[in-house]
Formats: C-alpha cells, structure tokens, sequence
C-alpha cells in the first residue's frame, strides 16, 4: 500500500495570535464562510446606510491579477472596494494594511485578518519587502491588491501625495492598475471618528491601465506615482464631487 | 437543566466545591514545587492557568443549561475537527469538511429536539442521533460522485469519515448526556472524572514513571501513569457515588474502567494519529495543552462508553 500524504499547513503547531499574525494566511472553510458572511452584512450595511453606489463597476471584470489604488480618507474606504468585488474574488483580494496599526490589537488583528483579509504592510520600516511581498502575491493568478498610496488617511479629505512605493511596484510590470475615487467617506467616518455616521458614498472605478514600457529609475517611479494621483483627481472632478 | 435548577441541584452545587477545591489542591501543590522545592514549573503552570480558564468556561456552560450545554459541545466537535482536518490535509477540500460540520451540526440538532411524534420520552431525538453515522457517511460517499472524482478520494472519504465518527459523533454524545434524567450527575462526573484521570496519569508518570506504555505511539507516556491513572479512576466512582446513587456496585467497576483505560485509550488513539500525521499536538490554541482536540481526546473515548454503559442498565431519560 502506498504511504498516506498529509497535505498539512505549515502553522499547524502555531498558536492562533501567531495564526492570525502571519502572512500568506492558511484560512480554512470556516474563514472563509465567517469572510464571506461579514462581507455580506457589510454589503447590506453599506447600501442601507450610506445608499452605496458604484460607477464604472466594468472596469473592475477581469481575471488577471491587478492592484487597485484609491483615496483614503475613512475605514470605508477598504470596505467599499471590497464591496465592489465579487463575493468569489474576495479570498484573493487583499487590501494593504500599515502592520504598525492593523496588526497589534487583537481585535483588530482579528478584524484585519479574518474579515478583511489584509496584507501586512511594514509603512515605516522595511517598505522594501513588504513590496516583495506585494509582488510575489500579484504573481498568483487572480490577486487583487488593494493599495491606498497616500500611505495613511487623509485629515483634510484632500489627496494627498502618493508615495512612490506604487510605482516602485508596477513600474515596468504588466499588472493593470484601476484608480478609483471615493466620494463621501470623509464626511461619513473621518479618522478619529468612533463609528461612522449615514452619509451616501459613491465609489468611481477608472479605467485600468498599465506600466509595462516604463523603466523602474526613480524619476520614472515617481512619475508614475503621480500620474495615477491625476488619474484619481480626475475621477474626482468628471463625477462632480460636493 | 436550567440554571434555576442547576441552583437548587445538590450534585451540580457539589462538583462546584468540588471543582474549586481541587483547583485550589493543584495550585498549592504547583507553588509548594516553585517555591518550597524551586523545580521548574513554568510550563506546569501554564497548563494550569489554561485549567483554570477551561473549568470556569465548563462550570458555567453546564450551569446555563441544556441547550447551551449541547451547543457547546457542538461548538467544541466543530473546532476539533477543524484542527483534525487542518492536521491532516483535508481542510483543503472544501465539500468533504463542510459534509462533516454539516454531520456535527446534525448530531447537535439531533441532540437538542425531540422525537417529531413523541415516541421517545424527555428531550432529545435519540433515534436520529444513532442514525445521524448513516446519513453523514451517505453523503461523504456521495461527495466524490457528485464531483466526478476519484483520486485519492479513498484517503480524503476516510479521513472524513474519521473525522465526523470519532470528533463529531462519539464526542457528540456528550452533549446527548445532557438529556439525561440525571444530566448533572452523568455530565459533571465524566468530564471531572476523565480531567482528573489525565491529570493523574501526567503526575504518576512523572513521579514513578520508567517503562514506556507505548513507545512508538507517545514516548513520553509509561505504564507507571497509566496504572496510576487507573487506581484513581477505579477509587473516584465510590468517592463520588452521590452523582449516580443508583448505581450499584457492577456500575461503578464499569465506570471506572471506562474512565480510566477509556480515557488513555482516547489519548493514544489521538496520539497515533499524531504520530502518523507527523505532528505533536494537532494545534496551539489552550497554551500549555495543544489543540482543542488534545484536551478532549479522552473524553471522546470515555463519555459514548459511559453513556451506553450507564443507558444500558438504566433508562437513560
């Protein structure tokens, strides 16, 4: 008789803070049904609550692993973009979280993890792997990255600069980048906000677009950096924010 | 079971103390060793402050009553099966786990509702929950048809087919002892009795222990522990005949033989497939224990036995 093969995670003998901690995760059918619950309740919160809209919603149909980059200003932002995607995408989408916030408390750990799926993302110190890490997940088929540039939420409700680390990450990949604009999140849950209050938010998905034939020097990373910051500006405007 | 009744109920009042002093013994005698004879005790301690967390969560799941008494044993068989399944590969496929958590949450069902036409006296629908082995294993069976699959199907069936038998079901009636006319007596005796066997087998083995029980199974365990083990198991069920005073003297051998080579029975046999998995707890999740499974191993061994045991000379409801 042939020997059995166990296919077992490697975290088997982790504890679950340690579980909930490392990064690419190993969810199981539980996760996966307590995500995908969470992201329904979120779904229903959003269109009762703040009379979620999407515009540009076919900007957003395709297979292929891409990195959206949007505003940030509020929690809501994450939960609107994943609200955008559908339900079977959802456990490859990932949006960037600062590690530094999203991954010490507990509760937020938990949230961080289970709910939203994040990706730890090292804002102050060892940017450069956690880009790594950003690459090697867009080389699986069908990731979403979900990247707010801007590297920490707007106080004002402005865009602020985008970093170059985006640039830094598709320059001269072809990874199609959707930018999209997020109207109404700052008046609804600004940062130090306890709870969000109703408010509608509407979500703008641009068309994508690509980096392949520009080269990765600075000057280029920056640049495109602050293209796509145009790109959600413009967003911004054609849609007649108020 | 009610907590108006669990109150007023003289043996659910007695395993309290009796929780409390027993507690309170371990933690003299784990400072006595730190502080008196400074031996390493940190991990002794560890394990204990978890022992502490799990009799307090037990006591008080008990203490609310049937339905939560069920519901947390389901809750318990779906999380150790999780472990089981993450252990040993399955988690990766997605029908034959949610077949088995479909089996657990049955079993529970079966547990907590009553027979639809009243032909079985008290709560609980015991019919079904016999039955529930037939139609879980009807449906891993049928999974691999429904996908047009069949390699290594075999293995994935059978690790399913444990799962659901051994976690699911047979801890399951644990839960079905909550049904029981003597409900506080049964429930609170097998899971101090079993706690208290594992307990006594650690420090027996501890103390006197030299010859390896089973040394490809679990090289850390000795026939000095089990014995151990055994004595007490055999003592218990005379020192606490107030959880069961019909139980006449055949009874209380049987208990105590389910208990105290049941319950190590139940450890091994989670230990053999530890050991062929390749790995030492199934999971980290009580510091100090390993995984939820770990801990129950030896339940899920005694408290079926027990049940039928106790079910056979007595009308259970």
């Amino acid at each position: 008789m042939r020997k059995w093969r166990y296919d077992s995670p490697n975290d088997v003998e982790r504890t679950p803070l340690e579980r909930l901690r490392q990064f690419p995760r190993e969810p199981d059918m539980l996760v996966y049904g307590l995500r995908s619950l969470g992201a329904l309740i979120i779904r229903a919160l959003l269109r009762v609550y703040h009379r979620f809209e999407i515009i540009g919603h076919e900007n957003l149909r395709t297979n292929r692993s891409f990195v959206i980059v949007a505003n940030h200003c509020s929690h809501l932002d994450t939960l609107c973009l994943l609200a955008a995607l559908p339900l079977r995408k959802l456990h490859r989408a990932f949006p960037a979280a600062a590690s530094d916030y999203f991954f010490q408390s507990v509760s937020r750990l938990w949230i961080a993890a289970v709910v939203v799926n994040a990706l730890p993302f090292a804002r102050q110190v060892r940017v450069r792997q956690s880009l790594s890490l950003c690459q090697d997940m867009l080389g699986n088929p069908g990731t979403i990255l979900i990247i707010f540039p801007e590297g920490t939420r707007s106080t004002t409700g402005e865009i602020r600069e985008f970093k170059s680390g985006i640039g830094a990450l598709v320059a001269g990949r072809d990874v199609a980048v959707v930018p999209c604009f997020i109207d109404g999140s700052f008046r609804a849950w600004p940062k130090g906000r306890r709870l969000p209050r109703p408010g509608k938010v509407r979500l703008i998905v641009g068309s994508p677009r690509t980096f392949r034939d520009r080269g990765a020097d600075k000057i280029d990373i920056c640049a495109i950096s602050a293209e796509l910051r145009e790109a959600v500006n413009e967003l911004r405007h054609e849609n007649g924010s108020h | 079971m009610s907590p108006q009744i669990a109150l007023h109920d003289p043996i659910f009042r007695a395993y309290f103390f009796i929780v409390l002093i027993s507690l309170a013994a371990g933690g003299a005698v784990l400072s006595f060793l730190r502080v008196a004879l400074k031996k390493e005790t940190a991990s002794m301690f560890r394990t204990y402050w978890s022992w502490l967390v799990i009799a307090g969560v037990g006591l008080l799941v008990v203490f609310a009553g049937r339905i939560p008494t069920i519901v947390g044993v389901t809750l318990l068989g779906i999380y150790a099966f999780k472990e089981f399944a993450r252990a040993s590969g399955l988690y990766r496929d997605w029908w034959l786990t949610g077949a088995v958590y479909a089996g657990i949450v049955t079993v529970g069902i079966a547990s907590v509702m009553s027979h639809p036409r009243g032909e079985e006296p008290g709560t609980g629908w015991y019919g079904f929950f016999a039955a529930a082995p037939v139609f879980a294993i009807a449906l891993i069976l049928l999974i691999p048809i429904l996908r047009n699959r069949a390699r290594g199907e075999l293995q994935r069936m059978s690790l399913a087919i444990v799962g659901f038998i051994y976690i699911g079901w047979m801890f399951g009636h644990l839960g079905f002892l909550a049904n029981a006319v003597n409900a506080y007596g049964f429930l609170c005796y097998i899971i101090f009795a079993t706690a208290l066997s594992d307990v006594s087998a650690f420090t027996f083995g501890k103390i006197f222990g030299r010859h390896p029980l089973r040394s490809e199974i679990s090289p850390n365990k000795t026939w000095e522990g089990a014995l151990g083990a055994l004595a007490i198991s055999m003592i218990l069920p005379w020192l606490l005949r107030f959880s069961f005073p019909f139980f006449g003297a055949r009874q209380l051998i049987l208990t105590g033989l389910i208990v105290g080579i049941g319950g190590q029975l139940g450890d091994l046999s989670i230990s053999v497939i530890k050991r062929d998995i390749g790995t030492k707890d199934m999971a980290a999740t009580i510091p100090g224990h390993g995984g939820i499974l770990d801990r129950i191993d030896s339940l899920i061994y005694a408290a079926p036995l027990f049940m039928h045991m106790a079910g056979y000379y007595y009308p259970l409801r």
